[in-house]
């Protein structure tokens, strides 16, 4: 009878996966990875590549607000800044997709560490003021700065290729975004694992104690805006690789809201907490316009309501998850993995 | 990494669900017309979207009853995209997956950010957004504009102040302002319409309508301080209304313009006296100026117990730009040709004056240019109807 996990070496402690069950999931979530885009079709494959790139964003929020626990309203600002600058830098430079996707990252964690200086000052609901100004200042910026992003115009990219074979289209870029995805995965949960994610969770238990136990606040929270905006920088241009568009429509205040919401259900603080709420917010209004689709079919009559009640569905569905799960659907996992490991005499 | 699974369980029920609700075409002896639409009926342009999106579905309701395309049903399958750009893409792969041949969308967020994917999917777009920067044909080659473009709308109401003012017997510089809403769709027509200004002796100013404003005195102040006599607004109504309450108010004399977007009944509604005199540069005739292609349309409503007069000139506007759709597609079936993107581009680009029952001046399309028309009429609100004050004005 199982009464907990425990470790009796320093080889078990420190591994990423602890348990048989854990590994045999892994197992057949790459094979199922691998599998997928010969299964599926377009639509799904679109799916699965906006769930891949909301992932990477979602991770980056996660480390600045779940681990750092500075709130942040400016993820669609930073998107911005990652897919206008690799937009600009393909489209007009010339430069490969890749190496103005990884000037992208390094421009957009520079914009994030800049934007996240107030965070020395400011903290809780007075710090997401002042990233919501980030989010409509670099908004502004990419409106009106024409000489730079083409203001007004849509900047249409080149389409990535490698080695001549051409990347973004769904079936290709799947296998592009996933690999980012892991890579991504596997540095964010090993980054909790050095002093820099250990300082982070410091400070976002409690600032004061992190700073007497002297960690350097002012360092570690530019930091974590930095690396944060690193990997949304990331999702920001994979988005204008993808799309081969980037408009600023894509970025508004909605996104930030979305993704805020993204790390909130999914879980904050937790890996595994983006991928289940970009998964989820991804997949529900999917879920729903399909769901709809059906209804109509069914009942004719109700036509013309559908889109409210798909409206109404998803707000609702998010405050029963927010009412009856607080930390998320990450919680609701392990709940469910713990119900299964303890059957049939969960105490 | 056993958390990613979870995705995956995640993705399988969701691919189930979804799977299971593959949707079922009609019967009929002709294979049915596939077309795919998004509008937006939740999201911050639902009031405008809505009554456009019923004037699609009526128009092919209306053409499906009377025997369809050559015999052909139009199926259209279309959704709530609530103006979210994300949810735009799915939909349009989701509808492209299904084998539409077309497609019918909305905004300039949506237009801008599938134009790429259009033009390599091979599918002819058409949407209420009429930014002349979608008359590209290298960057937008499958994008159609059945509307006047608002560079074209703004050039006419210039047109008409420098007439007007002309006539009135001002004799000093004329004076053009243009106040917009800020974002591309605002922009869009603000270089060509101070091109022209300039080019005919007169004097211009842009303003943008901050977001979110409550009022707009400052603005009001700015263009006095310029010496406006004419303002063009290009804005949805309901900004465009605080713009004229306010101006009333202040005691504002110059005279407004506003672009198809604010010049509708909602302006009207919303404003009510103040948008007394306004004029209006709008591309689909509203119902209170009637003409022979309001007719269809308002026989179909009055079956269904409503009237044209009560859904708006926005309803006409999507009744007649699917019918262009649907003329493009009648000429590929009656060549003989394959219902494919690519042929029925081709066949739109041959339509020469497509006559629309005066509701738009007639709508042409060549392989070199996707613009419908160059000219509307302009209309003024008199006692809270738009009424028609000029035959068709020319942008050329």
């Amino acid at each position: 009878m199982i009464s907990g996990i425990f470790h009796s070496t320093y080889e078990q402690d420190m591994a990423l996966r602890h348990t048989h069950a854990q590994k045999i999931r892994l197992a057949i979530l790459i094979v199922f990875l691998l599998v997928f885009p010969f299964l599926a079709n377009r639509y799904y494959l679109t799916l699965a590549n906006q769930i891949g790139i909301a992932v990477i964003g979602a991770i980056g929020l996660n480390i600045l607000v779940g681990y750092t626990g500075q709130i942040s309203l400016g993820q669609g600002g930073f998107m911005a800044v990652g897919a206008y600058t690799a937009g600009i830098l393909t489209a007009r430079m010339g430069m490969p997709w890749w190496a103005s996707t990884l000037v992208a990252c390094f421009v957009t964690a520079g914009v994030g560490a800049a934007f996240g200086l107030p965070s020395l000052r400011l903290k809780g609901l007075y710090l997401a003021i002042a990233t919501l100004a980030a989010q409509e200042i670099i908004l502004w910026v990419v409106t009106h700065w024409k000489a730079v992003t083409g203001g007004v115009d849509a900047l249409v990219v080149p389409n990535p290729e490698l080695f001549g074979i051409r990347m973004n289209t769904d079936f290709n870029f799947y296998w592009l975004v996933w690999a980012l995805v892991i890579l991504v995965t596997f540095a964010s949960v090993n980054l909790f694992r050095t002093r820099f994610g250990r300082a982070f969770i410091a400070i976002r238990d409690q600032d004061i104690a992190a700073s007497v136990m002297g960690v350097d606040l002012f360092k570690y929270k530019l930091l974590a805006f930095a690396i944060s905006s690193f990997w949304v920088g990331l999702a920001g241009a994979l988005t204008a690789h993808y799309r081969s568009i980037v408009t600023w429509e894509r970025f508004t205040i909605d996104v930030s809201v979305l993704y805020l919401a993204m790390i909130i259900i999914g879980g904050l603080g937790k890996i595994t907490g983006s991928y289940l709420g970009a998964i989820f917010m991804t997949l529900l209004p999917a879920v729903l316009s399909n769901l709809g689709r059906v209804v109509k079919g069914v009942f004719p009559g109700v036509e013309g309501i559908i889109p409210f009640i798909q409206q109404a569905t998803f707000g609702l569905v998010i405050i029963l998850f927010l009412i009856l799960e607080p930390e998320g659907l990450n919680k609701i996992w392990k709940n469910i993995k713990d119900y299964f490991r303890l059957w049939p005499f969960s105490y | 990494m056993s958390r990613i699974k979870n995705l995956f369980a995640l993705i399988v029920v969701a691919s189930l669900l979804l799977t299971a609700c593959g949707g079922g075409g009609g019967g009929g002896a002709k294979a049915p017309i596939k077309i795919g639409a998004i509008f937006d009926l939740t999201g911050a342009t639902a009031d405008v979207s809505t009554p456009y999106s019923e004037g699609m579905k009526g128009f092919v309701e209306w053409k499906n009853a009377n025997g369809g395309i050559d015999g052909h049903q139009i199926e259209m399958t279309s959704a709530d995209y609530a103006y979210k750009v994300d949810q735009a893409e799915q939909l349009y792969t989701q509808y492209t997956q299904e084998g539409v041949v077309a497609f019918q969308g909305w905004g300039t967020g949506d237009t801008e950010a599938l134009r790429t994917k259009v033009a390599e999917d091979k599918i002819p777009f058409m949407s209420a957004s009429y930014s002349a920067a979608l008359l590209d044909m290298n960057a937008a080659p499958y994008n159609f504009l059945v509307g006047t473009t608002y560079s074209d709308q703004a050039v006419i109401a210039i047109r008409w102040a420098m007439d007007d003012y002309k006539a009135k017997g001002g004799s000093d510089q004329l004076k053009i302002a243009l106040i917009h809403h800020d974002s591309p769709f605002g922009q869009s027509p603000v270089a060509d319409a101070k091109a022209f200004t300039e080019a005919n002796g007169g004097a211009f100013l842009d303003l943008a309508m901050p977001k979110g404003a409550t009022d707009y005195v400052a603005e009001l102040a700015q263009m006095t301080t310029f010496g406006a006599q004419y303002v063009i607004v290009q804005n949805v109504s309901s900004p465009a209304a605080v713009l004229l309450k306010d101006a009333k108010s202040q005691g504002f004399g110059a005279q407004f313009i506003c672009l198809n977007w604010c010049a509708d009944e909602n302006l009207v509604r919303l404003a009510g006296t103040a948008a007394e005199g306004v004029m209006g540069a709008i591309p689909f005739t509203p119902p209170t100026a009637a003409v022979a292609g309001h007719k269809d349309a308002d026989a179909f409503l009055k079956t269904k117990g409503s009237s044209l007069a009560e859904k708006g000139l926005h309803y006409t506007q999507g009744w007649w730009t699917m019918a262009v759709m649907a003329a493009g597609i009648e000429k590929v079936i009656k060549d003989g040709k394959e219902l494919t993107g690519e042929n029925i581009k081709a066949a739109l680009e041959t339509i020469q004056n497509f006559d629309t029952g005066g509701i738009t001046s007639p709508i042409s399309f060549s392989p070199t240019s996707h613009k419908g028309n160059n000219s509307l009429r302009l209309y003024q609100v008199s006692g809270g109807n738009w009424t028609q004050v000029s035959d068709f004005i020319s942008a050329k």
